[in-house]
């Protein structure tokens, strides 16, 4: 894997995702997915992810039946009556959200071997704030621990003799219930002691903060970065008027 | 045949190189007293897992009660293993120390009067019964733990499988588990304890199962 700064990832982000967001032409698209996989694969990150995305293809499908449902230009290809269950620009539409959405999932990967303290560092040096970058910090410290944690009360229930997959709905629905308001409050309390451990160890005691570690751009970072624009403003033109 | 038979079962967590269990071997009897120790990280609660079916072996089989654990579903497991985790705040979801208590007998269909009667007997034991209104979560580490401890033995498992029991409980309450624990071994109920705390592990008895860095090197008779 290509040691990066991770700024040089982010810029990466910014760039996939924008086109992305920009741009409502399934090819335009479907080729900025394939630009972003191949980059993905140049930098040597792991592309096993993907895989699990086959799993949401009920999801796709919904998408297709929902644009089809909503955009009543095109030629109908499924009618209920009156009502369209599949149009070409249906189709068209529904494709484009669904690349959107793979888009911006590999684009995510970018970031998926950072190191956390190295992402705080770079946003650090974006000039954003410190209580802000720290609160980013920290969300993806504890998203692990609370997803653990979470899977340790549903065992927990489960071992106390409730099948969770055979019960009905609306019990399944009463448990949840029932184990919101001790898990929100759980949630509350952990967050209670972080900010009391914080301002133990001195936080915003003094108004510049120093780092012991630093991170710096490498030769690698500013040609992957420049090759980056260039590429963008390449794309960008190869696919005006589309 | 043994109660939980563990046949050369490795595991190793993702992202890691070196197996959290490596060719674990054991046999627990129905009704036995084993302790599991070794240090931080040897791979205790990771074998207890494997136990109780949470997590898969990627080598060798793990069978309760002659069948593969993956066989049974997690509400079956916890039929026949009551499983204490190391932090008990992760076993409380319910508004009150009773209702915690009552919620897997409610699950398994007994009667308002006979859940209050189990319910006030194993708090009372406890001496948590005046706390039966209390809010799980407002309560100490220790008595936490022993609300979670509690709400496992009201279901009566034929095992039971408690990871660090005494990790914030006092010297007293800590003897009066050891009581516990020893009168409802002898009413036939398995107990497998992991813990690193040397005095309690003394004092609880039973076959010992020492583990270095997932492997047993010790699995002496109990006393």
């Amino acid at each position: 894997m290509l040691q990066l700064d991770v700024r040089t990832k982010l810029l990466l982000v910014v760039i996939f995702s924008v086109l992305a967001l920009v741009y409502q032409n399934p090819k335009v698209l479907a080729l900025l997915l394939v630009v972003n996989i191949l980059t993905l694969s140049i930098l040597g990150l792991p592309l096993a992810i993907f895989r699990g995305f086959y799993k949401f293809i009920g999801l796709y499908v919904l998408l297709i039946v929902i644009q089809s449902f909503f955009v009543k230009s095109g030629e109908p290809l499924l009618k209920l009556g009156e009502m369209y269950l599949l149009t070409t620009d249906g189709i068209w539409y529904g494709l484009a959200i669904i690349l959107r959405f793979l888009i911006l999932a590999a684009s995510g990967l970018f970031l998926m071997h950072c190191n956390p303290t190295e992402l705080t560092l770079a946003l650090v040096k974006l000039r954003l704030p410190y209580e802000i970058v720290l609160m980013v910090q920290i969300g993806i410290r504890f998203i692990p621990v609370f997803i653990n944690e979470l899977q340790n009360t549903f065992n927990a229930i489960q071992l106390r003799g409730v099948d969770l997959r055979r019960v009905y709905k609306r019990k399944v629905l009463r448990v949840y219930v029932s184990i919101f308001s001790p898990l929100l409050y759980s949630v509350w309390q952990k967050a209670e002691k972080l900010s009391i451990l914080l301002e133990l160890r001195g936080f915003r005691k003094v108004p510049v903060r120093t780092y012991y570690r630093d991170i710096a751009l490498s030769r690698t970072d500013y040609v992957i970065m420049a090759t980056a624009l260039l590429m963008t403003a390449i794309f960008v033109y190869a696919v005006k008027g589309l | 045949m043994a109660f939980i038979s563990i046949k050369q079962v490795s595991y190793t967590y993702n992202g890691r190189k070196k197996p959290a269990v490596k060719d674990v071997s054991l046999d627990i009897e129905r009704g036995e007293k084993v302790a599991i120790t070794g240090l931080n990280g040897s791979g205790k609660s990771t074998l207890a897992k494997l136990m109780l079916g949470l997590l898969k072996p990627q080598k060798g089989t793990v069978l309760l009660d002659g069948k593969p654990v993956q066989k049974y579903s997690l509400p079956e497991v916890g039929e026949k293993i009551g499983y204490l985790l190391q932090n008990p705040s992760q076993m409380l979801f319910n508004t009150t120390v009773y209702n915690e208590v009552a919620f897997g007998l409610k699950w398994r269909g007994k009667s308002r009067a006979e859940i209050h009667r189990i319910c006030k007997g194993y708090l009372e034991h406890f001496d948590l019964w005046q706390l039966r209104d209390a809010f799980p979560f407002n309560l100490s580490e220790g008595q936490k733990q022993l609300v979670a401890l509690t709400a496992i033995l009201a279901l009566q498992p034929a095992c039971l499988v408690l990871d660090e029991p005494t990790k914030s409980i006092d010297v007293s309450r800590k003897k009066k588990l050891i009581e516990i624990l020893e009168d409802i071994w002898r009413q036939g109920t398995g107990i497998i304890v992991i813990s690193h705390d040397v005095g309690f592990i003394t004092r609880f008895g039973g076959r010992r199962v020492h583990l270095v860095e997932g492997e047993v090197v010790d699995a002496a008779a109990g006393c």
